[in-house]
């Protein structure tokens, strides 16, 4: 019986050395028998798989669905608008694989993606939500890589759409609700510069001109922190610090949201005034290059824009949101500006100008 | 009933044996896609002929800002080959440009404890250096996290990077960002 054991386990030691070749010798021939039974030498759509994307620095989200394709293909997408709003995307020359089934999502991007044999072509099609341009998908593809063992790859990415604007604005700050956040505070002094400023202290500092100037403006402004103070309280988390700051935006139910900060790099040269949006209303990055223009003619620094960022409290804030990042405390100069009355007054004014040119642009939206 | 057993057993071996045989032989010598770190290293570059060095390098591109703090830029290193080039990278990261021209984002005393890579996420896990002494400033974090994401997604088998602080998920590193979720690479922050 032992021999008959090792004699087995020889054989079938033996095939799987040699069931290499075997199936390396089988591979060519086998594929023109699988085409012939579908009637052409189509290739195959042999896997899907999707994930949702957060670009790291601007928190642009978006959703990427990635085919994998037995060889190179040509693949396009068309949107179509009625009676709902679809993308179809048309990979030449292919058919679905056996284990490429259809996809439900939760309708943030995508509500739905269907495969169906179309002629000689597989058709992928999309169920939007909400109707798209041509800007906000992208269809392309990828060469086979051996190295990294991939596949041809067909890519098909969809931008998260921006819900519909629900914001109408009227010209003027009288009567606006604003919620001025001055960032840190408390136990956090955030950055420090070289002649030991705190970050925490600018930020109050303009912020309470800021709050004067909109009063007398006929605006009401809510301050997520008077003095120097954490804004959740002591042993707070960042989150719960974080999320305290958005939460008075979004409790108030204010029109917009603004938080002051001060900048900071390890290089000491490094300058300049820099506002930052997170794009969720059709409002944000009009809000962002009002400030930034107004910010620039005021402090007169280098112009470093605005730049969209993937930052908490003007992702989180309901409603449009902007962080200004008035100077460097890192670089020597700078920090000697952000220090001075004279200086803090100015960049307060520019905000308030760029504020009121703010309404002023949206309100003709309407 | 016991040589049955005893079949059945060197049946199940024998067929261990064929899977472990074919995986080996698959196109290219490709080792098994499980371990992204191994298959990293197959990225490697043999430096001069293949065959008369016995030393093989590989390639690790890794980001450093400019002076201005306004972008990112790439810097190419050789290294020779191993089994976990992304925990090298990350060290490189670490150590700094080697060009006086560019200026290294990581701060100082960072330490990467441990990465692993599930699904296209890398988990890249730090010391609590990374926020205790990052400087704070906007400038600052968004070149820390672009840096950090950056250098991991240039792997191919990396897609995403979820950045933790003593193996917990970090909210933000300096109350700027939002690092909760596992985050793409960006392509706009590289000087072009």
């Amino acid at each position: 019986m032992r021999k008959i054991v090792l004699l087995l386990l020889l054989t079938l030691f033996g095939v799987s050395w040699l069931g290499i070749d075997a199936a390396a010798a089988a591979m060519p021939s086998a594929k023109p028998a699988v085409g012939q039974a579908v009637g052409s030498k189509n290739l195959e759509l042999s896997q899907v798989r999707w994930a949702n994307h957060t670009e790291a620095l601007t928190g642009a989200a978006k959703l990427r669905l990635v085919m994998d394709v037995s060889g190179p293909v040509k693949a396009s997408g068309v949107v179509i608008n009625a009676p709902t709003p679809r993308l179809v995307v048309t990979v030449t020359g292919t058919t679905p694989g056996k284990g490429v089934a259809d996809l439900t999502f939760d309708g943030q991007v995508v509500e739905k993606v269907s495969f169906d044999i179309s002629g000689t072509d597989t058709k992928v099609t999309f169920d939007l939500p909400l109707k798209v341009e041509a800007s906000d998908y992208k269809v392309f593809t990828l060469p086979s890589d051996a190295k990294a063992n991939k596949p041809f790859r067909v890519v098909v990415d969809i931008n998260k759409p921006l819900p519909l604007p629900d914001f109408s604005f009227t010209a003027g700050l009288k009567n606006k609700v604003i919620v001025i956040d001055p960032g840190h505070g408390g136990s956090d002094s955030g950055a420090i510069g070289p002649s030991r400023y705190q970050e925490k202290t600018v930020t109050l500092a303009v912020a309470q001109n800021v709050q004067d100037l909109l009063e007398k403006a006929g605006a009401k402004v809510i301050m997520t922190r008077q003095d120097d103070r954490d804004v959740f309280g002591s042993n707070a988390t960042d989150v719960e610090e974080l999320k305290a700051r958005s939460s008075v935006g979004n409790n108030y139910k204010a029109d917009i949201f603004l938080s002051i900060h001060a900048d900071s790099f390890s290089n000491p040269a490094a300058g300049g005034t820099t506002t930052y949006y997170y794009q969720k209303t059709l409002y944000d990055s009009m809000m962002a290059e009002a400030l930034q223009t107004s910010l620039i003619e005021a402090g007169n620094l280098q112009d470093r824009g605005a730049r969209t960022a993937n930052f908490y409290v003007i992702k989180r804030t309901q409603m449009p949101a902007a962080l200004v990042e008035l100077a460097f405390i890192s670089n020597p100069n700078e920090e000697k500006l952000l220090s001075s009355p004279g200086f803090q007054q100015k960049m307060s004014l520019g905000i308030v100008r760029g504020l009121e040119r703010f309404f002023d642009q949206a309100a003709k939206l309407n | 009933m016991k040589t049955s057993r005893l079949i059945i057993m060197a049946v199940l071996m024998a067929i261990v044996f064929m899977i472990a045989g074919c995986d080996n032989a698959a196109p290219g010598n490709q080792p098994t896609p499980a371990n992204p770190e191994n298959k990293l290293a197959d990225k490697s570059q043999p430096s001069g002929s293949a065959t008369a060095e016995p030393e093989r390098t590989m390639q690790l591109v890794v980001y450093h800002a400019t002076k201005d703090a306004m972008y990112l830029v790439p810097e190419m290193h050789k290294v020779p080959v191993n089994s976990h080039p992304a925990r090298t990278a990350i060290e490189l990261l670490q150590a700094g440009p080697q060009n006086p021209e560019f200026v290294g984002v990581m701060p100082a005393g960072t330490q990467m404890k441990n990465i692993t890579v599930k699904d296209h996420i890398a988990y890249v896990d730090f010391n609590d250096k990374l926020i205790k002494k990052n400087g704070g400033g906007s400038a600052s974090e968004i070149l820390l996290v672009g840096a950090i994401v950056n250098t991991l997604t240039e792997f191919p088998d990396i897609e995403q990077v979820q950045i933790l602080v003593n193996g917990k998920k970090i909210e933000t590193i300096s109350g700027h960002m939002d690092t909760s979720e596992p985050l793409s690479r960006s392509e706009k922050i590289i000087k072009k």
